[in-house]
């Protein structure tokens, strides 16, 4: 075994030195090729770092792509700003032959802005070519030197760039002049894979050999948890204009406070009087901080501009106060200057935000963690998380954009990791509770009532703030199962303080029910059906995640026309398993001629290792056929 | 232009105001508009235009000629966070060598109620940003300051153009609605514009004139040693056309499915400049007629220029055609090299980007680059081909002649005195089966002596998705078969565009999720790749929970899971015609076994539905014999467009099609003896 390993390397050596440039499509291992559009050839970043404020890389990528959608793993584009100089670029195009058919060079390459589709403004460019492939398979060949003065957002880097890619060779290089520059690497994920590292003094190298693609899956961690890469970052670094010395979280939290935060919570005196007012006879630090978070809400506005060092600090809090918008560090910041003037303590706080949830490395302290800022707010001991950028959210939620993650909190002492509130299971609760009416003609109407808790109240309580078009556009999403759906009216209230959130909607529906001679038939469970089953694996490879788990309860009153009686129910169910339970059950009474529904639907946090996908998948498979399952009743006869 | 020797800047001077236009002034917000809370005149908009004011006229300055200056006035009230986008302001500038559009006299406020004071508040410099988003145009965009629900937003701005002979699209209708209106457009009297209207709205202009005065100093050297320099006043006068728009609560624009493209239907004015008639100068005629478009395309190098140049594909072209004698067959081999040869690089347009020379040998090339060769190609084999000047849907439809109405060219060429239309730049399209982008109504086709004639490149035959299946049902309520689907003409278009983008496996997954409980086995597809033929797909499947078993019966729909159980249309009533692309047949038989020891007891009756002039019909069959249950549903959209007048009967179709399609077979147990159970009764 190993003796063939050695053989390989050998191999590659030599295929790689003997035929520099030619990259002939058919000598492709058979082993990349499965599952992949395109098969990365040689990924080599050189990276030589000569101060802590000049940096050199050169990259250099060769990608074979297998069909049109192995296209975006052979796109040509550098992104650069004031700080980052695009030296060099070019790219050359292959055929399946290995013959040059196209050389690219730098004055073809069209310079664009790097709009991001969010912003109002980013000074961000891109240097990009789009090439127009004439046959597959193709190689493409790009390379590009970059000069830049930041060190403190070291690139990273993946040995398998994402899915339904395989690499053939990885190379990750860094030299450094001095000591003092020696990058500090973490690596993720590396154990399975043919990775090898080699250090020597002023220089450490990482080698990928055949890493085979990888196909995505429903239900399974984020890619960058299951993929292997390389954190790197340097102790003694600079970044647009401010040098930086950083250690652990501690250090990085004060360098935030001390270059960043500094002098950027200065609020006028007009301003900070405006704000002693609003809190005037109010004692409680918690109670300030809730009036000042509404007022916040209330007069602005999420507008992001991104200037030079502006992607990582505030805008002053002069300048929202004057203009009343800014990007999620700009609204923080003016928040907690406003609280600064209430004499209400509160943390900057940088965050992964997105509703996956991606934590702070605890052992890894770097500026590329985190995408978005929010405060907290210590009170008795924990702490209140709010997200300045919402006008909506109830002070101390913040919902699944940043639930239940490690995040950094800027204290002046220095930076802190701590883990942000957890909404699971239970806690993202829902219960329907429903009267209706079924009519001899299939119709069927009354009023729904659904009271919703954490994640499910995230999810619904934007609804009061929707147009009309919009509220009814929901409702015919939500219950897209039922047909010709009407809705008469609706209520909302919106419980702030206990964070619930209630509504009231009528409605009703023509023909839900199916007629067929003397018989009605229709599905008991009219308004939480969950029909959704995920899909099928021939060949499930991934571990199998719940992220957040949640509880729906129902409760619907049934009344069937009178002259008509029950022939059949659907049976009874119960299910418990692993991932959660599911309860169903059906009463008649022959009195009111009534038929209660009674349903809980359980599913839990946690992750399973993929044999247990087949299982899950059967769960949510019996449940979609119990939500859909008939009653029958018939006209009785007289 | 050039007789008009004017040195100093000069300006028009507007003497009458034929109607008054500055009824709402700049600034003059009301306390009784801030205190809004909804548009009265629809309650979903998340924010309306309270005021509007477009006016375009021209300007006179040295060294740069004749301008054309945009004056934009708006007043925006936000009712909802979701309308906060209308408080930023984007306008892209164009540019072209030296010449380059230009914003000028900024002035923007919020306007907010603040315990109980109209409090404004002005946008600064520093909220204004230029972005250069390629070589031609750039983006100006700001936004405003202190912006909350409720507030009131007002802006004006100058846009100064050097393109006086281009006034873009005047929009009369937004998104969101617009309280009242006043567009003016002023062209003095050598200009000579014709406006085209577009849209469902009603727009009276107002016509008049205007008096316009150029005063210039004319400065003159004289002497021969001594130089002097005189100058003299004088003062020209000319007439300036007038026309006003006034509108009153214009609508918002909403959008409907099944729309080509919902521009295509937005309110709008366009300008377009027929000729110029300057003192003591010839007319310089622009374009007026759609001969002279169709001649100004094809007189340029990048169009007919193009159509001349033939050696290069000399060789390829004797191999093809070698001695072929039958025209289909010429044009069926040279298209099929085209198509496979080519290589579209994503970007429209009828003038060709790198030249067919340059193309041909790269590969790759734009629509023109394509289609520009493959008509040479067919004419230089002895057909009658020629291009065919299209707009694209999402271009809109060209309402009168100007170049700006095409932005996309296929070939045409006549077999059997019929004309069919050609695109190569797609790997699955055929001969009369063009990219569904290329649909839009009609083309121009443009003949070698310049002369044109209008073609409908809407298809006329009807593409079929047919499925066949024949499937059991067991006694536990599983359903198992066989499905075989065929697809033609565009559905097989469609279907090879989707297919071959995607692995087979992920294709499969996607299916089994569209159909709830269905897991495919065995699985096969031909053609996908043959172009010419109709795509086939084969599939052993299984379909779980189509059967509510209660008590002794069961319950199923007899489509299992291809019903179609919503009604796509849900307004009232459409202004626009519904817009299907292509003719369709979407048609299903099923047979289906039924458990031994089960009978049928109730089937869906038959139905047959239609609309007026046959342009749709449904068809609908369930019939039992012994132990299986045949299925028919077929239905069939025979035009590829139905007018707004026929929506609501469309819609109607459409409603009892899924009334039907919800019936189902009720299938009961016989007992030992033959007869039936009793019911079993309620538990």
């Amino acid at each position: 075994m190993r003796l063939l390993l050695v053989f390989t390397t050998l191999f590659l050596v030599y295929f790689c030195s003997a035929q520099e440039r030619d990259y002939q499509a058919f000598l492709l291992d058979k082993d990349l090729v499965e599952n992949a559009n395109a098969v990365v050839r040689l990924d080599e970043m050189r990276i030589h770092l000569e101060a802590r404020n000049k940096m050199v890389y050169t990259v250099r990528q060769v990608v074979t792509v297998l069909n049109k959608l192995g296209n975006r793993y052979a796109n040509p584009r550098v992104f650069y700003d004031g700080d980052k100089k695009i030296k060099h670029i070019e790219a050359y195009v292959y055929n399946k032959m290995g013959k040059e058919i196209e050389h690219i060079k730098k004055r073809d390459f069209s310079d664009i802005s790097a709009a991001d589709g969010i912003s109002l403004y980013i000074d961000d460019r891109l240097l990009t070519y789009s090439y127009t492939p004439v046959q597959y398979p193709y190689t493409m060949e790009f390379s590009y030197e970059v000069e830049t003065s930041d060190t403190g957002l070291f690139p990273p880097w993946y040995f398998l760039s994402g899915y339904l890619a395989s690499v053939e060779r990885s190379h990750y290089e860094i030299t450094y002049a001095t000591n003092d520059l020696k990058p500090i690497i973490k690596e993720h994920n590396l154990g399975g894979f043919s990775i090898e590292k080699e250090e020597r003094a002023g220089r450490i190298v990482y080698t990928g050999h055949k890493l085979p693609a990888v196909k995505s899956e429903a239900h399974s961690p984020d890619y960058g948890s299951l993929a292997p890469k390389l954190s790197v970052r340097l102790t003694h670094f600079h970044y647009k204009g401010f040098d930086g010395d950083v250690d652990d979280w501690n250090q990085l939290g004060s360098w935030v406070n001390n270059s960043l935060l500094k002098g950027r919570t200065e609020l006028s005196e007009a301003t900070k009087n405006l704000a002693r007012n609003l809190v005037k006879g109010i004692e409680d630090d918690l109670e300030k901080a809730k009036v000042i978070y509404k007022y916040v809400q209330n007069n602005t506005r999420y507008i992001s501009v991104q200037i030079g060092i502006g992607g990582f600090r505030p805008i002053s809090a002069i300048e929202v106060d004057r203009v009343k918008y800014g990007d999620c560090k700009g609204l923080s910041n003016y928040t907690k200057a406003l609280l600064e003037a209430v004499n209400v303590e509160s943390y900057y706080t940088v965050v992964e935000a997105g509703s996956r949830k991606v934590d702070f490395k605890e052992d890894f302290a770097d500026l590329r963690q985190g995408n978005h800022v929010i405060l907290a707010i210590p009170y008795k001991d924990r702490y209140y998380w709010i997200d300045c950028t919402s006008q909506i959210h109830p002070f101390g939620f913040v919902g699944d954009f940043t639930d239940d993650r490690k995040v950094l909190v800027v204290k002046p002492e220095g930076g802190e990791l701590v883990s942000t509130v957890a909404y699971n299971n239970e806690q993202n609760h829902q219960l329907t509770r429903a009267q209706f009416n079924v009519l001899e003609n299939g119709e069927i109407s009354g009023e729904v009532t659904i009271t919703t808790k954490g994640i499910q109240y995230d999810n619904r309580f934007s609804l009061e703030e929707k147009s009309v078009d919009n509220i009814s556009k929901h409702y015919k999403d939500y219950w897209g199962e039922v047909n010709n759906l009407n809705v008469h009216g609706y209520k909302f209230d919106n419980d702030r303080e206990e964070i619930l959130f209630t509504e009231v909607v009528e409605v009703s529906a023509k023909n839900y029910a199916s007629l067929s001679g003397e018989r009605v038939l229709f599905a008991p469970n009219a308004f939480n059906k969950s029909t959704y089953v995920p899909q099928r694996y021939r060949n499930r490879k991934l571990p199998l995640e719940i992220q957040r788990g949640f509880l729906d309860e129902d409760i619907f009153e049934i009344t069937i026309p009178n002259g008509y009686k029950v022939e059949a129910l659907p049976d009874n169910v119960s299910l418990e398993t692993r991932f959660g339970t599911y309860t169903m059950e059906l009463d008649y009474d022959s009195e009111t001629n009534a038929l209660t529904y009674k349903r809980s639907f359980f599913l839990k946090k946690g992750t399973h290792p993929k044999e247990e996908y087949t299982n899950y998948r059967n769960f949510r498979k019996k449940i979609a056929s119990a939500d859909k399952a008939q009653a029958v009743i018939i006209k009785a006869d007289l | 232009m050039k007789n008009l020797k004017i040195i100093l800047c000069l300006f028009t001077c507007v003497i009458t105001q034929a109607i008054s236009a500055q009824e709402v002034k700049f600034g003059k917000v009301t306390e009784a508009e801030l205190k809004q809370e909804v548009y009265e005149k629809d309650s979903s908009a998340v924010a309306a235009v309270l005021y509007r004011n477009k006016s375009i006229r021209f300007e006179y300055k040295q060294s740069i000629g004749f301008q054309l200056v945009t004056y934009v006035h708006e007043r925006v009230k936000i009712y909802k966070p979701e309308g906060f986008e209308y408080a930023t302001v984007a306008e892209q500038l164009y540019k072209e060598d030296s010449d380059k559009e230009t914003i000028s006299g900024l002035k923007a406020f919020t306007y907010n109620l603040e315990n109980g004071q109209v409090k404004k508040h002005k946008l600064s410099k520093e909220s204004e940003f230029r972005t250069k988003l390629n070589e031609y145009y750039s983006e100006e965009k700001f936004t405003m300051p202190n912006v909350k629900v409720g507030s009131i937003v007002e802006y004006e701005y100058q846009i100064y153009s050097p393109f006086y002979w281009s006034i873009d699209e005047i929009e009369m209708q937004y998104d969101i609605p617009i309280k009242y209106q006043e567009v003016s457009i002023k062209t003095p009297e050598y200009f000579v514009f014709q406006p085209t209207m577009k849209g469902y709205l009603p727009l009276n202009p107002q016509k008049g004139t205007e008096g316009g005065t150029i005063t210039f100093t004319d400065k003159q050297r004289t002497g021969k040693y001594t130089t002097t320099t005189t100058y003299s006043n004088s003062k020209l006068n000319y007439m300036i056309n007038v026309t006003n728009y006034t509108m009153h609560n214009v609508p918002a624009l909403k959008q409907e499915p099944y729309v080509n493209n919902m521009d295509n239907y937005r309110s709008a004015i366009l300008y377009e400049l027929q000729y110029t008639k300057f003192p003591q100068s010839p007319i310089k005629s622009y374009t007026t007629t759609w001969e002279k478009v169709v001649k100004t395309i094809y007189e340029n190098r990048s169009f007919g220029g193009q159509l001349a140049q033939k050696r290069y594909f000399k060789e390829a072209l004797q191999n093809l055609v070698g001695d072929k004698t039958d025209d289909i067959e010429k044009a069926a081999a040279i298209f099929q090299f085209v198509q496979s040869h080519m290589n579209w690089n994503g970007m429209v347009g009828f003038y060709a980007e790198k030249g067919v020379k340059k193309a041909y040998e790269d590969r790759s090339g734009n629509i023109a680059d394509i289609n520009l060769m493959l008509t040479t190609m067919l004419s230089e084999a002895g057909l009658e081909a020629n291009p065919v000047l299209i707009s694209t849907r999402d271009h809109g439809v060209p309402m009168f002649p100007t170049r700006k109405g095409f932005n996309y060219v296929v070939a045409s060429v006549s077999l059997n005195n019929n004309i069919v239309l050609l695109d190569a730049s797609n790997k699955y399209t055929k001969p009369n089966v063009l990219p569904i982008h290329a649909l839009n109504w009609y083309g121009k086709l443009v003949k070698k002596d310049g002369s044109f004639s209008t073609v409908s490149v809407m298809p006329k035959r009807v593409s079929k998705e047919n499925s066949n299946c024949t499937v059991s049902v067991d006694q536990d309520g599983l359903i198992s078969g066989r499905m075989r689907k065929t697809y033609t003409d565009f559905k097989a278009y469609e279907f090879r565009n989707k297919f071959n983008g995607i692995e087979e496996n992920s294709y499969l997954e996607k299916l089994e999720s569209s159909h709830v409980g269905m897991e495919i086995g065995e699985y096969g597809v031909k053609n996908n790749n043959v172009v010419g033929k109709s795509v086939m797909e084969n599939m052993d499947f299984a379909l779980e929970g189509q059967v509510a078993m209660v008590g002794d019966k069961m319950y199923f729909n007899p489509l299992l899971s291809s019903t179609i159980n919503e009604n796509p249309f849900k307004l009232k009533e459409r202004n626009y015609p519904v817009d299907y692309a292509y003719p369709w047949e979407q048609k299903m038989v099923i047979n289906i076994s039924i458990p031994e020891g089960y009978k049928v007891e109730t089937l869906p009756e038959d139905i047959k539905l239609g609309l007026p002039n046959k342009a749709a019909s449904f068809i609908y069959k369930v019939v039992a014999q012994d132990n299986t249950i045949q299925v028919l549903a077929d239905l069939k959209m025979n035009t590829a467009i139905i007018p707004a007048v026929d929506y609501p009967d469309l819609k109607e179709l459409y409603k009892k099609i899924v009334e039907k399609e919800a019936e189902k077979v009720v299938l009961s147990k016989i007992t030992a003896d033959g007869s039936q159970e009793t019911p079993a009764g309620s538990r």
